[in-house]
């Protein structure tokens, strides 16, 4: 427009102060005055609207701007520091002109569309130019960043107890089918470890920088750099994950791996792998999420698609391993294990759910439930595959002692440590003909409120209603193994031992049953039925082994059962009571009852029956029978009864002469 | 995408049905005869399919929709064939099946024999799925890269800078392809001097545990874990069934373990896996036999794809996405390499169609890699469910 010249607009400008400075003095107008301040009126709203900015002008500040912002950026080039080293302060001057840059970058590309003037597209060119090495730049210093600022994530730091030492036990309980040596088999720490998961996000980063990464994150993603952030974020979370992985040793093991290893070694492995899981998904997963959210902000997408790239393949890892283990032989001793990840699995489900709900995670979703799914196949046919295990065990040889076998023990131990999933186990075998139903067991916090209360007001009332399918197959698992032990009492010569044998065995059964959670499940009526069992072994055993004996002792006036002892002489049958007596003995005292109070009850009534028999048939006849021949008194007996039962056999014949 | 041979019925239940269908004719080893013959011509049209019409150009729309209609003229090793193969691969599974649950177990040793060899080569095939999985992975992760360079390159007026963006990705784009690994060296190059910072010049993921064969891909299983080792064990003892067991419930078996092993190789080919060596071993397959013949034919036809690939660069990751892929890619460095501001006009032309190309093969593998590791996946649970069956099936044997 150039209409003015330079000293041209210097008298206009000295004009227009005088033109302001006589309007203001108010004095009066003449009409020629007011005609040309009229026309000045005209002029000056012609001008007012031409006033948009001159274009040339514009590009000239643009570039001036340009010269500016590019200075800052470039000079950070040649610097060796990482700018947000220097703080926070520094990090957001160098962002400010990047975001000038581009928003300089904007103007330009807008300002003139086509046929831009050769200095134009220069300018354009050199923005361009110096944002690419900007980008660049801030790809490193957010590496850096991401990298510098990590915060170690150990599980110690979140609360949980090691429960290695608690299974300690149990261990060498379910060491191998049929060689169980403790009495006990706990896995109770299960339900302590198990609490009310309100979120735990721990800082993965040094929340400090949060604001930083944001800040950079936000100014790269507005500038067409999307992709390069979430590389960069993706590759140095991915490291902090896989570093966790690796300091809690998760190893890398393909399926062949898994199948071929030992089950110590496999069950070291499953143990890890549910503390791992655990804390992955509850705690580590969560915090993760939530950074990428921090970051990203509400660009919700990109930091779903960070967490999700950053995640899935550690996921489908372990993913893997629990699928490898459902893949392996079913092994009773490995059930116990099987269901601890099969629970912790469905345990999970809910938060794994909310972690992957949308559209890229949702394969590890669908992923999750089928290992789920396997593990459960898995778990129900290992339980299946255990009665029958019981059922084939075969024994060529009696068991020493008639002592309780180390097959009930170890199924009685199995049973009780099962009682721990009862919820899970119950539903498992519950939905037998419904595999592909994945209704969720009920989250044992739910659940474990309900069974405390149940227990106090249940306390002797047994509720086998509660679990219909474990019932049932427990009942059905007992039956077996009483089966079982009838085979393996048919092994003893002797129908006293094997009358021992049962009594031990059945007793012990009953016990465990009473003395644990089992009561619940196998009810009054089963505990009834099984003290009536081994009483009756019981009554059995003193009939085989003293009827014989107390024969001796009968006077030929009562009944004659035509037994070898009539018609004896009294002295004849103080021989013959004390050679049985001494057979028995040496015999009895080999046996075994390792429960003291079952052992005491056998002995009292073995007592009973003898002394008594004993006292009338000494009383009676020791004035007319020669000293020799009475080797005992009743003290004697007395005493020698409680040497019965105590697994280490002894002699009468020649320590006992009078 | 229809899978018109998924089969979600369990195995066992159609043993009982067939069991009684035998009972009833009481001609069991004609019946037998019968079934294999039927899976034998299966396998023989189920692949045959695969190698119809074989397009000579690329099927320039295989974006989504028509990926899924048109099979035929699919390029063999793309996305949509390779979906295909999978396809075929699970149909001649359900008929296998079939055919198996047609003879009984106790009657034929040889198949008590054969069968946990098999049991043995689906779990080979069950870690070689999970490798492909993550192979999947890395290709998306090139395809990533990929789209950074098209993003520069589409940048007008085309500057220093630009050029510089695009450069950068397509280095660790044919790094992760496996490309150049000259080039390799130079990317640390890229306008910085600062050492620390140089170290973050490339996105190639995993090139720590970077072993051999040199992919992006994570490792996931052990580092001594290859998939052409496993491939090889599968083959070890796949021995072709002769005489009276060639008709017999043997045959199946070894059909079957064929097109799996065939089925693995060819997605091991095809997708960067870890693997110790380049070269894998060609399968025995029976080129006679009339199944076998177009199997053979696809063999044959990747065999010298990777001989091919193997003397340029050193094998793996044929995908034909891939491979074009790589050679745009390859392109688009020369150019960058070259470039001055201003670009030749004409050059600028040219170069705008590569990536417009380029951009059109990350778009088909946005959709097509995900539904391709969908179905590997289901593969993978196919062959999991099959195994559950086989070992009931063996389980029973004895007590029949």
């Amino acid at each position: 427009m150039g209409e003015f010249e330079v000293d041209g607009e210097e008298k206009l400008i000295v004009a227009a102060k005088y033109v302001v400075k006589e309007l203001r003095s108010g004095k009066s107008l003449t009409k020629n005055a007011k005609k040309v301040l009229g026309n000045l009126l005209l002029e000056l709203s012609r001008v007012v609207i031409a006033e948009d900015r001159d274009e040339e002008d514009e590009i000239g500040e643009i570039e001036q701007r340009l010269n500016v912002v590019s200075d800052k950026i470039m000079t950070r080039e040649v610097d060796e520091s990482m700018i947000w080293d220097l703080g926070s302060d520094e990090g957001n001057l160098y962002l400010d002109a990047v975001n000038e840059l581009r928003s300089l970058i904007d103007r330009l590309d807008g300002s003139s569309g086509l046929g831009k003037a050769g200095s134009e597209e220069l300018s354009l060119r050199k923005a361009h130019d110096v944002l690419q090495t900007a980008m660049a730049r801030l790809e490193d210093e957010f590496k850096h960043l991401l990298v510098e600022n990590r915060l170690p994530f150990e599980l110690e730091h979140s609360s949980f107890r090691s429960v290695e030492a608690d299974h300690g036990v149990e261990e060498e309980a379910m060491a191998s089918f049929g060689a169980a040596s403790t009495e006990d088999l706990i896995l109770g720490s299960n339900n302590d470890s198990r609490r009310n998961s309100g979120e735990i996000v721990v800082d993965l980063i040094n929340p400090d920088v949060i604001s930083d990464l944001k800040n950079i994150a936000t100014t790269m993603i507005a500038s067409g750099y999307d992709r390069e952030c979430i590389q960069v974020c993706t590759m140095v979370r991915k490291d902090a994950l896989d570093e966790f992985l690796y300091n809690h040793e998760v190893e890398k093991l393909s399926i062949e791996d898994v199948l071929r290893m030992d089950w110590a070694t496999l069950n070291t492995n499953i143990k890890k792998w549910v503390r791992v899981v655990r804390n992955i998904v509850q705690i580590y997963l969560l915090s993760e999420k939530s950074l990428d959210n921090q970051i990203f902000g509400d660009l919700n997408e990109i930091g779903l698609t960070c967490f999700v790239d950053t995640v899935k393949a550690p996921m489908m890892q372990l993913l893997n391993f629990g699928e490898a283990v459902s893949l392996g032989p079913r092994q009773p001793e490995k059930l116990l294990r099987i269901l601890e990840m099969y629970e912790l699995a469905s345990e999970l489900l809910p938060e794994i759910d909310d972690l992957f709900s949308d559209h890229p995670g949702s394969s590890i979703r669908t992923e999750y439930r089928e290992v789920m799914k396997r593990l459960g196949d898995c778990a129900r046919t290992t339980f299946l595959e255990f009665k029958s295990a019981i059922a084939s065990d075969v024994s060529s040889h009696p068991f020493p002692g008639g002592a309780v076998h180390p097959l009930t023990n170890y199924v009685m131990n199995y049973l009780m440590a099962l009682t721990d999933f009862s919820h899970t186990l119950d539903s498992l075998l519950m939905e037998n003909d419904d595999v592909e139903d994945l209704t969720i067991p009920p989250s044992p916090d739910i659940i474990n409120p309900v069974m405390v209360e149940e227990e106090s007001t249940y306390e002797n009332s047994s509720s086998p209603e509660k679990f219909l399918a474990m019932t049932r197959h427990f009942y059905s698992i007992t039956s077996v193994l009483e089966a079982n032990l009838q085979e393996k009492s048919k092994l003893y010569k002797d129908i006293s031992l094997r009358h021992i044998f049962l009594l031990n065995n059945i007793h012990y059964m009953t016990r465990k049953v009473l003395k644990s959670e089992l009561r619940h499940i196998f009810g009054d009526k089963w505990n009834r039925k099984h003290t009536w069992k081994f009483q009756q072994q019981s009554i059995e055993y003193e009939r085989a082994t003293w009827l014989p004996v107390l024969s001796f002792l009968k006077d030929d006036s009562g009944s004659s059962s035509g037994h070898g002892s009539k018609n004896l002489r009294p002295r004849e049958r103080f021989q013959g009571f004390n050679t049985a007596f001494e057979e028995v003995y040496k015999a009895q005292t080999g046996w075994l009852i390792s429960d003291e109070g079952l052992r005491e009850d056998v002995r009292t009534k073995a007592s009973m029956w003898v002394i008594q028999a004993y006292w009338t048939f000494y009383s009676r006849h020791k004035n007319n029978v020669s000293e020799r021949y009475i080797k005992y008194t009743t003290d004697d007996l007395e005493r020698l009864l409680l040497d019965l039962f105590a697994g280490s056999p002894k002699s009468l014949n020649n320590s006992y002469r009078r | 995408m229809a899978r018109p041979t998924e089969f979600q019925g369990s195995f066992l239940s159609r043993i009982s049905i067939r069991r009684n269908q035998i009972v009833s004719m009481d001609v069991n080893h004609e019946h037998e005869l019968e079934e294999l013959e039927y899976f034998q011509k299966h396998v023989a049209e189920r692949f045959s399919e695969l190698i119809t019409s074989p397009s000579p150009h690329h099927s320039s729309s295989s974006s989504s929709d028509a990926a899924a209609v048109s099979h035929p003229s699919d390029p063999i090793l793309s996305i949509p064939w390779l979906q295909n193969l999978l396809d075929v691969f699970m149909s001649c599974e359900a008929e296998f099946k079939a055919v198996l649950s047609t003879t009984q177990i106790s009657k034929s040793p040889s198949l008590e024999r054969v069968l946990p060899e098999m049991l043995d080569r689906i779990l080979k095939a069950l870690d070689l799925c999970n490798a492909v999985v993550n192979g999947i992975d890395s290709v998306r992760q090139s395809r990533r890269l990929a789209e950074i360079a098209v993003t520069a390159l589409k940048q007008r007026p085309l500057c220093d800078g630009s050029v510089r963006r695009a450069k950068r990705a397509l280095t660790s784009l044919l790094i992760g392809l496996n490309a150049d690994e000259r080039r390799d060296r130079n990317s640390g190059g890229s306008g910085c001097s600062n050492q620390r910072r140089t170290t973050s010049r490339s996105w190639s993921f995993g090139t720590r545990s970077n072993v051999t064969g040199g992919g992006s891909y994570g490792q996931v299983v052990s580092k001594n874990w290859s998939a052409t080792k496993q491939i090889q064990a599968m083959v070890a003892n796949l021995v072709l069934p002769r005489g009276a067991e060639a008709s017999g419930p043997v045959m199946p078996v070894y059909i079957m373990s064929s097109v799996m092993v065939l089925v693995m190789w060819v997605l091991v080919a095809a997708v960067p896996c870890q693997t110790s060596s380049v070269l894998v071993a060609p399968l025995p397959l029976p080129k006679h036999q009339n199944w076998a013949s177009a199997a053979v034919n696809i063999q044959e036809r990747i065999g010298e794809e990777l001989k091919r690939k193997e003397k340029r660069c050193g094998g793996g990751g044929l995908m034909e996405e891939m491979q074009r892929m790589e050679k745009i890619g390859l392109s688009l460095m020369d150019f960058a390499e070259r470039f001055r501001y201003p670009a030749d006009e004409e050059e600028e032309v040219v170069v705008a169609e590569k990536v417009d190309e380029m951009e059109e093969i990350c778009r088909g593998m946005e959709v097509g890699l995900e539904d391709l590791q969908r179905q590997v996946r289901q593969v993978f649970h196919r062959l999991v469910r099959s195994r559950i069956e086989i070992v009931s099936v063996l389980d029973q044997a004895p007590a029949i």
